[in-house]
């Protein structure tokens, strides 16, 4: 009997002990919680945040996590800018709307905060932001001659920003073009760069416009932004509808010539030989009659 | 000598009325197309819904089955154009058989593709949108003149045979009579009739070719003209066809067997037939697996992405069982049996017939519906039960009520004209008389 109840409690030390190993296994893994700012044409302000975890020895982008991104150094309600879930390649982004302009006007540099909350597999994650504000213009000269300029608001006032290397390009379908084989200018004293369009015969829209860029990205104290402008440097792009041409994708009635020819002489051909043969039945019934 | 010899074949072969056997087997056909008809009026009612198509498979059985019918259709080539032009006499007692089977085989096709637009007014929208581009409008044209000249084909060398049926009236009831003279009464036996009607038939026997290849080739090309895996290939329309001319013999060897056996044909449909069909039958099987090996072979040996998966599949996954027994029973196991000369006897010849038919059923079930699971652009959030295909209720029994159709309508064709052409066994066992007497 002793012996028994020696087993029992065995049992359940076991049990006790596999318990605690499993949950040492099932433990939470961290969330790695990445956040931008960007500023487009001095007019689009918003927030990009990237969530990942290593599992595995390997970091993985995180889909469907729960944010909620605040502005200034604390995450009360009132201080709320948006919440967003992160999609398929674990990214989401949030709009600094214009409800929060006094708070966004009150200093020229902002702290933004991004949290996370407490699942079933992660723990609660943070991180935050802080930039300074700054912005690009940009403009053109005589000679093809893009000039643009970084500020950055400094005391209220907006002081031209010296340590940064910017990029000047034209937009295309798939991403940003070089204007010559410069990728990116050093910035001078006055915050400005030059960059010589050299490219020639680019498509344009049906008036020949193409969108000039300029951007600082990702620096450490003004984030990612960016200017754009159009200007007619490009070719025109003429539309021509294929709509009434012939061809075999064409609409009905609008096959190939080729192909009509075939096909109607191979039918004309074959019914020939059919109509013939019905004459000739007719042929057989009236000598039948005779 | 010669009029008791004539009286002879031609109270053989004259059409006869059906026995008990005869009667359960045409009631079985109706019951079939029925059930079949049944079902066709609940997809009316309900849509296409009804059937297990979705969006991954859009051809299902109907498809197959149309493959099937038009394949089939072939033999009429085959047996009447193709070797009376190259002067075969042994295949005469054979020609009705094919054309007939030709006939019913094409308008059941026709027809199970109008099952399958859903709403059959949409057959309509074909005629006033159609473009010529499509294979598909390529289709009904090669199908409709496919028909024309099938019927004609069956027609013409009935014009004699009519002449005599309507002689022997106490061989007829009233009915028949009207048949036959609507159809014939203008027949008097004139060699002007004659000459214009062997005219005619040669005319038909050449235009027939060109047109049957066609069919099957254009058929071919519904698939291959389509980028899938399994169907973008360069060799479809030889594959098809020589496919179309296996199932045909196999489908004339076992017609062959059984008018043979119930009407007690022995002297006219003998063993020699078999055993020439039998020949025929394995250089097509040998053939068609032929192209069979290269169809799988040359993509199995690159194994490029979504290829592999459709091969894969059909190799050794969910279509595995299916395909490997069609890949058997339409090729390898008729070819074994029909090799020997004992494989080439009447019952034999009409396993391996069976065996052939049934398998490029299947086979043809195997060409539509894998490739469709297997889409080179695969669609999205798609529901569990699209990537998969098992026809419903009313999909089987459209299939087989057809299936029943095609085969009531070769029988009733049987039990109104002779499945033998009287006339040209008459005059080939006269000629054939003449020969040894001179």
């Amino acid at each position: 009997m002793k012996i028994h109840i020696h087993y029992r409690f065995l049992l359940i030390l076991l049990m006790m002990v596999s318990y605690v190993v499993h949950a040492q296994d099932a433990e939470k893994n961290t969330l790695l919680l990445g956040l931008k700012y960007n500023n487009h044409n001095n007019q689009e302000q918003y927030l990009h945040a990237q969530v990942k975890s290593k599992i595995n020895g390997k970091f993985q982008m995180i889909e469907g996590i729960k944010l909620k991104c605040y502005i200034s150094d604390e995450t009360v309600d009132a201080n709320l800018i948006g919440q967003a879930i992160t999609n398929g390649k674990g990214e989401a982004t949030i709009l600094i709307p214009a409800s929060v302009q006094d708070v966004w006007k009150s200093s020229p540099s902002q702290t933004f905060i991004i949290t996370s909350g407490k699942t079933i597999e992660y723990d609660a994650s943070r991180s935050d932001l802080t930039i300074t504000k700054a912005k690009i213009k940009i403009d053109t000269a005589e000679g093809r001659i893009i000039n643009a300029n970084i500020l950055a608001l400094v005391d209220s006032v907006w002081t031209p920003v010296k340590d940064a290397d910017m990029f000047v390009g034209v937009k295309r379908l798939g991403g940003n073009l070089n204007v010559n084989e410069t990728e990116t200018y050093p910035i001078d004293s006055l915050g400005a760069v030059a960059a010589e369009f050299k490219l020639e015969a680019i498509p344009g829209d049906k008036n020949g416009n193409i969108v000039l860029i300029a951007g600082v990205y990702e620096n450490d104290s003004y984030g990612t932004v960016t200017a754009e402008m159009s200007v007619p440097w490009g070719e025109k792009t003429v539309y021509v509808s294929n709509y009434d041409e012939r061809s075999l994708f064409a609409r009905r009635g609008k096959s190939p010539l080729w192909l009509e020819l075939m096909a109607y002489s191979i039918v004309a051909g074959v019914w020939g030989v059919l109509i013939y043969l019905i004459i000739q039945i007719r042929k057989i019934i009236k000598l039948g009659v005779e | 000598m010669e009029k008791v010899a004539r009286q002879h074949i031609i109270e053989d072969l004259l059409p006869q009325k059906f026995g008990k056997q005869g009667r359960l087997w045409v009631a079985s056909l109706i019951i079939l197309c029925l059930i079949g008809l049944f079902a066709y009026i609940r997809q009316l009612s309900k849509g296409l819904v009804v059937t297990s198509m979705r969006d991954y498979v859009s051809w299902g059985i109907y498809i197959s089955n149309f493959v099937f019918f038009v394949a089939i259709s072939l033999v009429g080539s085959l047996i009447t154009a193709v070797l009376r032009l190259s002067d075969v006499n042994w295949s005469t007692p054979l020609t009705r058989i094919a054309e007939i089977i030709a006939v019913s085989a094409i308008t059941f096709a026709g027809l199970i593709i109008v099952v399958d637009m859903g709403r059959p007014d949409r057959f309509y929208n074909l005629f006033i949108h159609g473009r010529l581009q499509s294979p598909i409008v390529w289709d009904v044209i090669v199908i409709t003149t496919y028909l024309i000249i099938s019927c004609l084909l069956l027609y013409f060398p009935l014009l004699p045979d009519l002449k005599i049926m309507m002689e022997f009236k106490e061989k007829s009831n009233t009915f028949l009579l009207k048949i036959y003279r609507f159809m014939g009464n203008y027949w008097k036996n004139k060699p002007e009739q004659f000459r214009i009607s062997e005219k005619a038939i040669n005319i038909l026997s050449i235009t027939i070719i060109p047109v049957a290849f066609s069919i099957h080739t254009v058929t071919s090309w519904l698939f291959a003209t389509t980028y899938r895996p399994g169907w973008d290939s360069t060799n479809f329309g030889a594959y098809f066809i020589s496919g179309a001319f296996l199932v045909g013999a196999g489908g004339v060897v076992v017609a062959m067997y059984v008018f043979r056996t119930h009407y007690k044909l022995e002297k006219y449909i003998k063993d020699e037939h078999f055993d020439k069909m039998g020949k025929v039958l394995v250089m097509l099987a040998l053939l068609y697996l032929y192209f069979n090996v290269n169809e799988f072979l040359v993509p199995a040996f690159k194994m490029k992405k979504p290829e592999k998966e459709h091969l894969i599949d059909l190799f050794t996954g969910e279509f595995a069982p299916i395909f490997w027994f069609a890949i058997l029973t339409s090729m390898i196991l008729p070819i074994i049996i029909l090799l020997f000369k004992k494989g080439r006897k009447p019952k034999a010849a009409f396993v391996a017939g069976i065996l052939v038919v049934i398998g490029s059923w299947f086979k043809r079930y195997i060409i539509v519906t894998p490739t469709l699971l297997h889409p080179f652009l695969p669609m999205r959030d798609v529901p569990a039960n699209y990537r998969h295909y098992y026809p419903s209720w009313e999909e089987w029994a459209i299939a087989i009520g057809s299936l029943a159709g095609a085969l009531l309508v070769i029988t009733i064709f049987a039990r109104i004209f002779p499945i033998i052409p009287i006339h040209e066994t008459i005059t080939e066992t006269e000629e054939h008389e003449n020969t040894h007497s001179l």
